[in-house]
């Protein structure tokens, strides 16, 4: 369980984040959604002390997340961004291994951790494990950042955007892929995205987040049908008036 | 040019050591240095900023420098050699560190922040960050400072000569100054060779790890590692042998003739073994003697009156050589072992058909057409006290002067690109391109006696060794000195084979 006391962080002038509190129970996928400057990413990257809070404190099953190394909370914890930011220098394989083998393991466990992930993700180790990441296409690539941030078993993982910028079949295929796997692994899921869309089909709850404070916290039916603030509910309104122009041309009515 | 490939070996392993000694050490403290710069902001200003001050030195001046910040050092009682090995490495050191600093540091600063960020998010401490993502992502760039450091290493290294490093560069100074155009094509050949030689063992080595071509890496590593070991074998001392004698030379042809028969023949006469120390400063000479690092050298009367002891006036030519003598001995704990024989003056020198046109024959007749003349002359020349001399007494103005090699001030008056050089008057090209000696009608030039000079340490631990030098006092005369000059100059032999004949002949006598 992850649990977020007051968190603030300012950056010179600027407030990032300002008094965000939060609790994220074990095998729950909790969004953080809200325009660009929100304080999503920033909120996400205190959890595991790639930003340090000005204030406020983070909990991770009961301990105080300051009270471990960053590097140790890190490997605990996996982590996935947009960018990836696959080793160019490593193969495929050895990026799905990094965190195993900062831990220690022995090399041919790390191999079959890097294998059985990439089954995970749908791409065939044979052909996958010894390949440069140079020679991945978008899709591919996103997929071995979601492997690398499972690698070390984690129970807990943040995802930043992980499938920002792919098309739109692609997008849907690792989303589902995602959900199969987090269900079956029961991990606890902190989510940053700023696609509604992508929160609604994925989150057990959503958080919006409006210049650096929380909006709301709710399921996604309690978003749809309560929205408690103009801000929410303007989020809101894209998914469903596509969904509404989906249900027309099908003959369906609301 | 089969006397010039005999040489190569040695002065090829000499230039080898000089070059990956520099080159070790000079990445061995950028590259940590760099990494310090990136790892702390503050310091990147002053340490760059530093860096290319340095580089900004002109490579002969920063050479030279180091000798007397050594000898600085020596006076203070710690035990370093002012000349030689040392103040070389030590300067080229110094200039490798700006190409393999500056790399690390753009190399480490390229590594893409979404990596770092990765990097940290995988759970790597800054340490692993370091080594296992910024270092192996920035090799290929700090790869390419190092090979820019190797190519201006073995260049520079060739001018580690004058300082008393053998090197490549001993080719290019004596053939500069004995006109032996198969020398300098040897040094720069082999130089040159050498450069493009290390620059692409490293750049295999590199692209290897790059591209994880195991044998590509193993074969270029095998090559550089031979080459490391062979120059750290050169550098053993040889077991049992005894000191070797160490005699030193300037960097013009009587200099270098008169080192290679001082040590032939004191080899000769004492089966010690000796070597000749070419082509070093002229300031650097004395220094060495003096502080031991030298044990034999030839340096002329004039030159300790008038630019070591500073003296203004000029009494006559006994006056100055025993003024010079006490001086040595005393002030300085040298022993002198006596005059060889002749003096090398200087001389103002002019084509005979030019003079005789004129009707200039001695300085006063020049000192009427100075106005409408030009002169040239070696490299300290005008800073000389008989310039000033000269200019004083005479009232000598030239249209214009100008400072030149030596080895080429005499093809510049021949060919009338200067009308007066500064000759020294034991040089064999004086009667060769018919140019006239003016007379110092006045007596303004000081008398250059050539003295050989022992060190402190020579006269006591090898006193056979001075007895030996004290049979050569008195016995190169003028014109004999002139004859051997011009045997090299002109005549294309090397100093060794003037001094091998030099020997022979005595020996018959």
């Amino acid at each position: 369980m992850i649990v977020l006391e007051q968190l603030s962080k300012r950056y010179r002038e600027t407030i990032a984040v300002e008094g965000i509190s939060l609790r994220i129970g074990r095998g729950e996928c909790v969004f953080l959604v809200g325009g660009s400057g929100c304080g999503k990413t920033t909120t996400l990257k205190m959890i595991n002390r790639l930003v340090e809070p000005d204030r406020g404190r983070v909990w991770i099953d009961g301990c105080d997340h300051r009270s471990t190394p960053p590097h140790e909370l890190r490997r605990r914890i996996g982590y996935g961004f947009q960018q990836v930011g696959l080793f160019p220098h490593l193969t495929v394989g050895e990026n799905i291994a990094i965190t195993p083998d900062l831990l220690g393991w022995p090399a041919a466990r790390q191999r079959a951790r890097a294998a059985e992930l990439l089954e995970m993700v749908e791409l065939p180790p044979g052909e996958f494990a010894s390949r440069a990441t140079s020679a991945l296409s978008g899709g591919q690539r996103q997929r071995v950042g979601l492997a690398r941030a499972l690698a070390a078993e984690p129970e807990v993982l943040l995802l930043d955007e992980p499938f920002g910028a792919l098309d739109p079949l692609t997008r849907d295929r690792l989303q589902r892929r995602f959900q199969e796997i987090r269900t079956r692994l029961g991990l606890t899921v902190v989510f940053v995205s700023h696609d509604m869309s992508e929160a609604l089909l994925l989150a057990d709850r959503i958080a919006v987040m409006h210049e650096g404070r929380l909006l709301q916290v709710g399921t996604p039916r309690e978003l749809l049908t309560a929205p408690s603030h103009p801000a929410v509910a303007e989020l809101l309104a894209t998914p469903k008036r596509q969904s509404e122009v989906v249900d027309g041309l099908l003959g369906i009515r609301a | 040019m089969n006397d010039q490939l005999a040489l190569l070996p040695g002065y090829l392993t000499a230039h080898l050591q000089l070059t990956l000694v520099a080159l070790f050490l000079g990445a061995g403290v950028s590259i940590p240095l760099g990494v310090a710069v990136t790892r702390r902001h503050r310091l990147e200003g002053p340490v760059l900023g530093t860096a290319g001050v340095v580089q900004t030195i002109p490579s002969l001046a920063l050479l030279a420098i180091m000798v007397p910040a050594l000898a600085g050092l020596a006076s203070l009682g710690i035990a370093v050699r002012s000349i030689g090995y040392l103040p070389a490495i030590i300067a080229l050191t110094l200039y490798s560190v700006l190409p393999i600093l500056r790399n690390t540091v753009t190399g480490i600063r390229g590594v893409d922040a979404a990596l770092l960020e990765a990097a940290d998010g995988v759970g790597m401490t800054p340490g692993e960050r370091l080594r296992r993502v910024e270092l192996p992502l920035a090799m290929p760039v700090i790869v390419a400072g190092l090979r820019t450091a190797t190519v201006w290493v073995v260049g520079t290294a060739t001018l580690s000569t004058p300082v008393g490093a053998t090197s490549l560069g001993n080719f290019i100074f004596t053939g500069l100054q004995t006109r032996n155009e198969a020398a300098i094509l040897t040094g720069c050949v082999a130089a040159a060779g050498l450069a493009v030689l290390l620059d692409q063992l490293i750049r295999l080595v590199e692209s290897g790890l790059r591209e994880r071509r195991r044998r590509r890496v193993a074969a270029a590593s095998a090559v550089l590692g031979l080459l490391v070991a062979y120059a750290g074998w050169a550098a053993l001392p040889v077991a049992g042998g005894g000191r070797t004698i160490t005699i030193g030379s300037k960097t013009f042809t009587e200099q270098y003739i008169l080192s290679e028969v001082l040590a032939q023949w004191v080899e000769a006469g004492t089966g010690r073994e000796t070597r000749a120390v070419q082509s070093l400063g002229n300031t650097v000479l004395l220094d060495a003697v003096v502080a031991g690092d030298l044990d034999v050298i030839v340096d002329y009367s004039g030159t300790i009156w008038a630019e070591h002891m500073g003296r203004k006036t000029l009494p006559g030519r006994e006056q100055v050589l025993a003024g010079a003598t006490r001086w040595l001995e005393e002030e300085k704990g040298l022993t002198v072992v006596g005059g060889l024989g002749f003096q090398n003056t200087y001389a103002l020198g002019m084509r005979r058909a030019q003079a005789d046109a004129l009707g200039v024959r001695t300085v006063s007749d020049l000192a009427a057409h100075a106005s409408t003349l030009s002169i040239g002359a070696d490299y300290v020349f005008f800073e000389r006290a008989e310039w000033t001399a000269l200019q004083q007494t005479y009232g000598l103005a030239f249209a214009s002067q100008r400072s030149m090699d030596p080895a080429l001030m005499y093809e510049a008056v021949a060919a009338g690109d200067v009308d007066v050089i500064s000759a020294y008057s034991t040089d064999g090209r004086i009667a060769a391109l018919d140019l006239v000696m003016l007379e110092d009608d006045r007596g303004v030039i000081p008398p250059y006696d050539a003295m050989i000079i022992v060190s402190a340490r020579l006269a006591r631990e090898a006193p056979d060794a001075v007895a030996a030098l004290r049979r050569l006092v008195g016995r190169i005369d003028e014109s004999r000195m002139q004859r051997m000059n011009f045997s090299v100059d002109d005549g294309g032999l090397t100093p060794a084979e003037v001094a091998r004949r030099f020997l022979a002949a005595e020996v018959e006598r």
